[in-house]
């Protein structure tokens, strides 16, 4: 990926600083509920294998950039909104122990991969 | 192991040709490493001085182009590390795989990368 | 090569040859710069800032934290903007002037609670805060730690020395995208009436990884153990 192309924007501003207010108003707030989407790789994900398909709750919304999906490809016209999400550990993994049934994994996952339950 | 992000990483590294080759062969079977060198020479620094400029070649080419682009960069060198330069210390095996995901990119040839270990050996061994 | 014989007491031990590797390193840059895959300019400027960057900078944020709620809150709200403080500019102090190519400009802070320890990863590459943190010791690299930090932590904090009492559960954080992060980890008994100098001497790299508590005695990182092979591979 060649970042030099928004290199002008960014410069001073910062990325992912220089996406901000493009990708209008973010489909989810702190405390929705939402699922992971397993979208079909076409070649480059940052989408982990292991949350596909896990629910999880929306921590926080933390910037405006263009998918990393997309970015890969230098396709940065439509940046969306991104969202750490947490996930309960025992949601992720089938051993894990009852005992710390109240551990949990944060991950950051852009809006496209995300639904509402 | 669960189907998870690492393993699809070392799949797309996969595609890369990990078989040995022999200029880095070479280097990795006579060259000194630094925890090697510091144990003769009593240094304790914990980095090699070229390590820095490594860093710097990292970002440099992550930085300037498409050529290398720093995921796949990392991926190969899990790739590499876990097999090929597994006996190989930390930043010696990150250097090598560096120079190995380069060849097999053809981004560097092999047998210019022999000549010009050459021309720089003797050039900083001129005292 | 002449042997130098050193006659001055207090000069530093230097290793006196020249490895392969540094040789090789040196080849491979030439060659890079010669086809233009980067400029000597770009290389200079990003090894000085690689030499530049350490743990301390972040260090001294998590000791004004404890000792000033109001930085705390300013620390856990806007990361960047409590940087600033520690004299970190992520946008700037990068050779871009708009972030490095794989740090960018949004570092997030994970108070650990009471209650709450985090601990953090990057599954898909070992992404990491260096503009304020340094740069990323071995263990975090490899595919071990990452692998199994985000399924089991418990056991891999457990060989890390932290064994956490009952009641605190633990957080992973797998930074796969461009936020950075970093741990600030819960001020150790012991350090009553402490300086901002003092309390940063120990907070250790791995403190705020996630991967050591903060403790009064302790100012360095804990020797790994290096992942070697036991019986080395030749060849194939």
């Amino acid at each position: 990926m060649n970042r030099s192309h928004h290199a002008d924007k960014a410069t001073g501003v910062g990325d992912p600083q220089c996406f901000k207010g493009e990708a209008g108003p973010a489909k989810f707030k702190a405390g929705d509920r939402v699922r992971v989407k397993d979208l079909p790789d076409i070649f480059y994900t940052r989408t982990m294998q292991y949350c596909r398909n896990v629910v999880c709750e929306v921590v926080i919304a933390t910037h405006e950039s263009p998918a990393a999906e997309d970015e890969a490809w230098d396709n940065c016209d439509n940046p969306e909104w991104f969202y750490i999400v947490r996930f309960k550990q025992q949601d992720l993994w089938p051993e894990y122990p009852d005992t710390y049934s109240n551990d949990t994994l944060q991950t950051e996952l852009s809006e496209r991969w995300l639904e509402l339950v | 192991m669960a189907n998870n992000t690492i393993e699809a990483g070392k799949a797309a590294a996969a595609a890369i040709d990990t078989s040995s080759i022999e200029v880095l062969e070479g280097i990795r079977d006579k060259g000194r490493v630094w925890e090697d060198l510091c144990e003769q020479y009593g240094v304790k620094n914990p980095t090699p001085p070229w390590k820095m400029s490594l860093e710097g070649m990292c970002d440099a080419l992550s930085e300037a182009n498409c050529a290398l682009p720093p995921v796949e960069r990392r991926w190969e060198e899990d790739e590499l590390s876990e097999e090929l330069y597994l006996d190989v210390p930390f930043p010696e095996r990150q250097l090598l795989a560096l120079a190995h995901s380069m060849i097999r990119r053809n981004l560097v040839d092999e047998n210019e990368l022999a000549e010009r270990m050459k021309i720089v050996d003797k050039r900083l061994n001129m005292v | 090569m002449a042997e130098k014989h050193n006659h001055d007491h207090n000069h530093a031990p230097m290793v006196e040859e020249i490895s392969d590797f540094e040789v090789l390193e040196i080849a491979v840059r030439e060659l890079c710069i010669e086809k233009g895959l980067f400029t000597i300019d770009d290389h200079r400027q990003f090894t000085e800032y690689a030499h530049n960057i350490g743990p301390l900078p972040a260090a001294r944020l998590v000791a004004k934290a404890w000792l000033d709620p109001e930085f705390k809150k300013l620390a856990l709200e806007d990361g960047v903007k409590a940087s600033l403080e520690v004299g970190i500019d992520w946008i700037t102090s990068p050779p871009t002037d708009f972030g490095t190519p794989s740090d960018y400009c949004d570092l997030r802070i994970l108070e650990d609670t009471a209650t709450t320890k985090h601990v953090v990863v990057c599954t898909l590459c070992s992404c990491y805060p260096r503009p304020i943190l340094g740069h990323s010791p071995e263990w975090y690299r490899t595919p071990n730690y990452r692998r199994r930090i985000v399924r089991w932590p418990r056991d891999v904090l457990s060989e890390f020395g932290v064994n956490l009492p009952e009641g605190v559960n633990v957080r992973v954080e797998d930074s796969n995208q461009k936020c950075r992060f970093m741990v600030m980890p819960m001020r150790p008994e012991g350090t009553e009436g402490w300086t901002e100098e003092q309390l940063t001497e120990i907070v250790t790299r791995d403190c705020m990884l996630g991967v050591a508590l903060p403790h009064p005695d302790r100012k360095h990182n804990a020797k790994r153990p290096i992942h070697k092979a036991i019986n080395p591979v030749h060849g194939h």
